[in-house]
């Protein structure tokens, strides 16, 4: 029991942040049609950001948070502007090309800024890294601050997306480019405006794990291939289903690395996409293509 | 009145629209009429700012239109409503009709131009929060049209309405049709079907090959054998 409610919990935090590292890259092909490919770099240079304005330039952790998150939507901007808009007209190999491209210079830029210390920077814990027994169960405040961050990151997106007109207008446009077009929404402004989106959502993954763990260059690919997986899983173009694959994979990592062996960790994700893709190929909550006519 | 004069688009080195001239005065329907590959739908995708043209002028109310942005031709007041409707499916008939609106932030105006289209419209008043793919092929036509007039537009382009639709809802189509432009709409209505354009419009154009190859009233059009054999090919 107290192991099972140790790993559910770890489970459950590690999910989380994968699940916010899916829901940019859902965002983005949503919109887009592309996979973001330097979308785990975006979160690993946030992160990085987050770091040099809170260990480095001292500012409280809530404020280094947010303004993490805006250069993290200045940092997807400039991915759109760089590699996005340019080559709207060329095909989607050229594209994601132009992401992996953009990816190998932040993962370059961020060796030159913070490499060199071992390349692995420590961010402090925000609250005591004492595990706390509540009755049967062990719960590390740490974790569950992580959790309840993430979850305001995700209720706050929603908000977005389904309140605002801006975050109508993305779904218009994911929806139906060409409609969207007509009725005189300016359809590469939403462009910019996802991929921004989806980076921003990536920063705040990338600052709410920081001090779960340590900060290194070549972190993104790990977080961008979990979150990729679990963006899978859901279906690709689910918002719903980013988070529910996000959630999948932590908790089906943490099970199989606390109950078979802690190599499982790795795989344990994979094995059960392939299995989840094999009898449903659309994903969790993907849906095929179909329109009535 | 919107002014179309010697238009000319290609495609690469594919000239689609050779020498294009006609014109849609205001407050009237007039039927742009042709088989596929006619040029019908390059017309109206260099008409909505989609396709720029190579050369010749598009003038709307005295104001040249041609190479505009997608945007400013809505802002400008013409607006489109798609062939195959095109509504958001995924998004509710409400979120639909009021990003018709997306050109505009005059928001009493747009509040009161929803209660309008409900009106209008009030089968979609009951479906406000059902998903626009969940409805049928003649509601989504509602939307699709409600949609374009959220964005206050004087001039209607209409691509192929009846098209997709059963038989028994092509007469309330060409009713909705003949009810906006009562309400003062200049229509340009696109159409592979000649019955819908000669009951609703004035003065019907015939697309062949790039080029307009007959131009006369349209009610003389279902009884011109010449006309339909040579140019529609029936």
């Amino acid at each position: 029991m107290l192991l099972l409610s140790y790993l559910l919990l770890s489970g459950v935090t590690t999910g989380a942040l994968y699940a916010l590292v899916a829901l940019g890259i859902v965002v983005v092909n949503k919109a887009t049609g592309v996979i973001n490919f330097a979308h785990g770099e975006l979160f690993m240079f946030s992160g990085f950001v987050a770091w040099s304005l809170h260990v480095g330039a001292g500012l409280a952790y809530p404020i280094a948070l947010p303004l993490a998150v805006a250069a993290g939507f200045a940092l997807g901007v400039a991915t759109d502007r760089i590699a996005f808009r340019p080559l709207m007209k060329a095909d989607v190999i050229s594209l994601v090309l132009a992401t992996v491209g953009i990816a190998f210079v932040l993962r370059g830029v961020a060796r030159v800024i913070w490499g060199g210390k071992a390349d692995y920077l420590a961010f402090p814990p925000i609250t005591s890294p004492e595990p706390v027994m509540l009755g049967e169960i062990m719960v590390i405040p740490q974790q569950l601050a992580v959790l309840g961050g993430a979850i305001v990151v995700m209720l706050i997106f929603a908000a977005f997306f389904r309140l605002t007109r801006a975050g109508k207008m993305m779904q218009a446009t994911a929806d139906n480019a060409k409609a969207a077009t007509l009725v005189g929404i300016r359809t590469e402004r939403i462009y910019t405006l996802s991929f921004g989106t989806g980076a921003a959502i990536a920063a705040a993954a990338a600052v709410l794990m920081a001090p779960l763990t340590l900060l290194y260059p070549d972190m993104g690919f790990a977080f961008f291939i979990k979150g990729f997986a679990a963006a899978v899983l859901g279906g690709l173009t689910s918002l719903p289903g980013a988070v529910l694959g996000g959630l999948t994979i932590g908790v089906i990592e943490a099970l199989a690395g606390g109950y078979i062996h802690s190599s499982f960790i790795e795989v344990s994700a994979f094995v059960v996409i392939m299995i989840v893709l094999i009898v449903r190929p659309t994903g969790l909550l993907g849906v095929s293509r179909v329109r009535r006519v | 009145m919107l002014a179309i004069r010697h238009l000319k688009v290609a495609y690469g080195i594919t000239e689609v629209l050779r020498d294009v001239s006609f014109e849609v005065p205001q407050g009237r329907i007039v039927a742009l009429l042709g088989g596929n590959g006619s040029g019908k739908t390059t017309v109206l995708n260099t008409l909505t700012g989609l396709v720029k043209p190579v050369s010749g002028s598009i003038t709307f109310e005295g104001k040249e239109c041609a190479g505009l942005a997608p945007d400013a031709i809505v802002r400008a007041g013409i607006c489109q409503v798609p062939q195959g409707r095109e509504v958001w499916p995924g998004m509710t008939v409400h979120d639909n009709l009021e990003l018709g609106a997306a050109t505009r932030r005059d928001w009493p105006g747009i509040r009161s131009d929803l209660a309008e289209i409900y009106a209008m419209f009030p089968k979609l008043a009951d479906r406000k929060k059902r998903y626009a793919g969940s409805l049928s092929g003649g509601e989504q036509q509602m939307v699709a049209i409600g949609r374009a007039l959220m964005a206050r537009p004087r001039c209607l382009l209409m691509d192929e309405p009846s098209a997709g639709l059963a038989p028994a809802i092509v007469g309330d189509m060409v009713d909705t049709i003949l009810a906006l432009n009562r309400r003062g709409l200049t229509i340009l209505l696109v159409e592979q079907n000649i019955g819908v354009a000669a009951a609703v419009a004035e003065f019907a154009h015939i697309l062949q090959g790039g080029e307009i190859a007959f131009s006369g009233p349209a009610a003389g059009l279902v009884d011109n054998p010449a006309v339909l054999r040579s140019y529609l090919g029936r």
